[in-house]
């Protein structure tokens, strides 16, 4: 559960909500608001208020609730003072791990979700369980704008009848995090064109990825990158078909494809290239600085995270981290969030409308400045905010981020998530890239794998 | 029995003074019913708010609980069919269930058992006369004032197989480093260190507590016949804090089979509660992980109702146990007193106060 992007990245800003003494003024505010809405009901004599549009005589409160920082909360105060009316009451919840948490009770309560809610890319899979609960964003306008989107961010969130459940926010295309200074002493390029040239550019694949890790590893006697699991979700998730086939059926044995990736990623680690450090932990960012690995695979959202981690142990910039433009085996997702909009909602259509403002293009290119969560929004790929300098692009030594992540997140493919997914993710391979980091080897690993799918009766 | 002597009373021509009168006896009458019913039902009333929330937040979730049990009931789709016994024996044959047990009952021990030693040796301690008590018997309740969030915390950084302190104290003794975190027997050992250092201060209050029950005049003659102080602490402090020491062990055994804080923080980042091969997943962090991650509600609540009856098991043992503790220290009682040594007492208590007596 702790893989899912957003769960970490609070460190990155420290953005954080206290919702106690805002909470109870905005009990107080729906309590009232709600009120007048009753009373401008009886008034008018219409019951079919929610259905009207919002306005200062109509006045309608949206709830919302999101996760880590989603850098929306400058957003809220616009839209209301756009939207005379229009009261938002929002909810932070600090990992995408707890919301989910928060959303399975509510939904399995069938009771107190919000208007808005945020959905992580890893819980999609669930959330397509139950999608018919959602809203269909097509009834207030989604299909003539989802042109603005990446194409399979649209996909990600349409279920198989057709209906859009859900606006984008941010996306996770994949480049490669690398050491320059680690590269340098091991006689390595260290140049950011060099080293994506050096992972074989365009047509990067694993094995290239594999062979420049052998060679660092023979050259510098460290481990090339920081654990197996990252790279193991990379690998599974730009494939045209992951863990499920499209059909919604299981793919993991006798899935040629997985196996070669995973015998691969053995290999690899059997060779000394994975430091095995903690996913997530990293010695409390003390990996970053001493050394211990050199590359990472990182979605847009993990540059925060890097330099999160990086700062905490006590460095900065001048410890080297770059970013480069290359990905082996294709473009690659992950992580991301989308907006929906719960079918229990009473007001779906300004509900529709808020979901729509807070991802549209000027929105997301705000998100990005606020919190790093890069756009899916093309439009906003291309804003200065997202392509110019920041705090991010300094830190990794100039890099032009937001012109690589645009550039990582072309020929990315919407695949087919199934239920359990996320349960296979971190449950059955999860164990399964610790067990190959600490020398368990490929064929064994698998076949544990294999047996623990069995137990947990994934079907 | 008033009845009749109030009909036999009406065929009487009724005068103001016997209508005022009847009106007062009736007023008095319904004020004693009123004060009988007070004192007959209020307690229940007084005491109902307790119940009623039990009903509530107790009772009904755990019924709930056994109807969600025998059902097929995914967490996000509802109810489905009605399958009897089958999660209860899908969980029974299953190996991560049993697998839970034996780490619950693990840990468990682990830290029970040198947690009520250590409890009661620092209790003695603090039981014997020493400066600044109070400062002492604050300061081993400071751990339990900590909350185990915070505790989890310091300790699964302290435990860190690779940058964590005590394995890099072993290695600057050039001693193997212990993985923590990935063996099933050093983890239970370093959840165990984590519920001791919580809990042995508070339990150690408590026996201290019992043990400043215990009469002194006991431990004086006890040291006047030569009895040292080991002898001592075994041959009377011991026997006469049974009681309490039965009802911390109850309490420990509750809280032991509940563990779910400590390991699911042990490793926070870890992708399967209880780490990657689920070496410290206690039942509950089991139940729970099946509830919300892999969303099998119907087998989560089978989960949860073995484990309440598990717990219930267990506490019948120890009532049962602690029932003869009880009653053999009653039989004891009455044949000592009248025995031939508490009448040795009696005189040598009488011979020295006439001694004493004589000496004024």
């Amino acid at each position: 559960m702790l893989v899912s992007p957003h769960s970490h990245k609070q460190d990155l800003n420290g953005v954080t909500v206290n919702p106690s003494r805002t909470a109870r003024l905005a009990k107080v505010v729906a309590l009232s608001s709600s009120i007048a809405l009753l009373a401008a009901g009886c008034a008018s004599g219409d019951s079919k208020d929610a259905a009207q549009p919002a306005s200062a005589d109509n006045p309608v409160t949206l709830t919302i609730t999101t996760f880590g920082t989603q850098g929306l909360d400058p957003l809220y105060k616009q839209y209301e003072a756009d939207n005379p009316g229009i009261t938002i009451e929002a909810t932070n919840i600090d990992t995408g791990g707890n919301a989910l948490t928060d959303w399975k009770t509510k939904q399995a309560a069938g009771a107190g979700l919000p208007d808005v809610q945020a959905v992580e890319e890893g819980w999609l899979g669930q959330v397509m369980t139950v999608s018919d609960s959602f809203t269909d964003l097509n009834e207030y306008g989604a299909k003539d704008i989802a042109g603005d989107w990446v194409d399979w961010k649209v996909q990600q969130a349409t279920d198989a009848d057709g209906r859009t459940i859900g606006y984008g926010t941010d996306i996770g295309p994949m480049g490669l995090c690398y050491n320059s200074k680690l590269f340098k002493a091991a006689g390595l390029p260290s140049d950011r064109e060099q080293v994506a040239e050096l992972f074989g550019g365009a047509d990067s694949t694993w094995d290239d990825f594999f062979s420049v890790g052998e060679d660092y590893v023979k050259k510098s006697d460290k481990a090339f990158y920081d654990q197996s699991g990252f790279v193991w979700n990379a690998m599974v998730n730009q494939l045209d078909e992951g863990y499920y086939k499209a059909d919604g059926s299981l793919n993991i044995e006798g899935n040629t494809a997985l196996r070669e990736r995973w015998d691969q990623l053995s290999a690899a680690a059997s060779k000394g290239l994975s430091s095995a450090q903690t996913q997530w932990d990293w010695g409390k960012g003390q990996a970053f600085v001493d050394g211990s690995f050199a590359v990472m695979p990182c979605p847009g959202w993990m540059l925060g995270n890097v330099k999160g981690q990086v700062e905490g142990a006590g460095g900065d910039a001048s410890d080297g981290w770059d970013f480069a433009d290359v990905f082996p085996g294709g473009a690659a997702n992950w992580g991301g969030a989308f907006l929906t909009v719960p079918s229990t909602s009473k007001h779906p259509a300004e509900a529709a409308k808020l979901a729509q403002y807070l991802t549209n293009a000027t929105s997301q290119a705000t998100s990005f400045e606020e919190a790093g969560a890069f756009p899916s929004n093309i439009e906003a790929q291309k804003s200065k905010a997202v392509t110019g300098e920041n705090d991010l692009t300094k830190f990794f030594n100039g890099a032009p981020i937001g012109e690589i992540l645009s550039n990582r997140a072309e020929g990315v493919k919407a695949q087919y998530k199934g239920a359990d997914d996320s349960v296979i993710q971190e449950q059955v391979f999860g164990p399964a890239t610790i067990a190959i980091d600490k020398g368990t080897d490929g064929d064994t690993a698998w076949n544990t794998a294999l047996s623990t799918l069995q137990e947990l009766e994934i079907k | 029995m008033s009845r009749p002597k109030l009909r036999a009373e009406k065929p009487s021509t009724p005068t103001p003074e016997r209508l005022q009168e009847a009106k007062a006896e009736r007023k008095m009458r319904r004020q004693h019913l009123r004060g009988r019913l007070d004192f007959k039902y209020s307690p229940y009333l007084y005491i109902s708010p307790f119940f009623i929330l039990f009903a509530l937040v107790g009772l009904f979730p755990l019924i709930y609980t056994f109807v969600v049990s025998i059902n097929d009931w995914d967490l996000l789709g509802g109810a489905g069919d009605w399958v009897g016994l089958k999660n209860y024996q899908a969980e029974l044959a299953s190996p991560l269930f049993w697998n839970s047990l034996f780490n619950t009952f693990s840990i468990f021990l682990l830290s029970a058992i040198p947690q009520l030693v250590v409890a009661t040796f620092i209790a003695a301690m603090l039981d014997q006369n020493i400066r600044a008590k109070t400062f002492w018997r604050m300061s081993v309740l400071v751990p339990y004032v900590v909350t185990p969030v915070a505790v989890t915390l310091i300790f699964s950084t302290a435990f860190d197989e690779k940058y964590g302190l005590i394995n890099n104290l072993l290695g600057a003794l050039n001693l193997d480093t212990i993985a923590w975190k990935t063996d099933v027997f050093p983890s239970h050992m370093a959840i165990a260190t984590m519920v001791n250092w919580r809990w042995t201060g508070y339990n150690a209050l408590i026996l201290l507590a019992a043990m400043q029950a215990v009469p002194r005049e006991l431990h004086e003659s006890a040291a006047i016949d030569g009895a040292g102080m080991i002898r001592r602490f075994f041959s009377i402090t011991l026997p006469s804090i049974r009681p309490t020491m039965i009802f911390v062990i109850i309490t420990a055994t509750i809280g032991g089979l509940q563990i779910f804080t400590e390991p699911k923080l042990f490793n926070p980042s870890s992708s399967v509660p209880g780490g990657p091969d689920r070496q410290y997943q206690t039942t509950v962090l089991y139940l729970w992980d099946l509830a919300f991650n892999r969303g099998d509600f119907g087998r989560a609540s089978a989960v949860a109702w073995m484990l309440f009856l598990i717990i219930i098991v267990i506490g019948v043992i120890n009532f049962l146990i602690s029932g003869t503790i009880a009653s053999s220290s009653d039989k004891r009682r009455p044949r000592r007193i009248p025995g031939r040594k508490a009448k040795r007492v009696k005189a040598h208590l009488s011979g020295s106060l006439r001694e004493s007596v004589n000496d004024e």
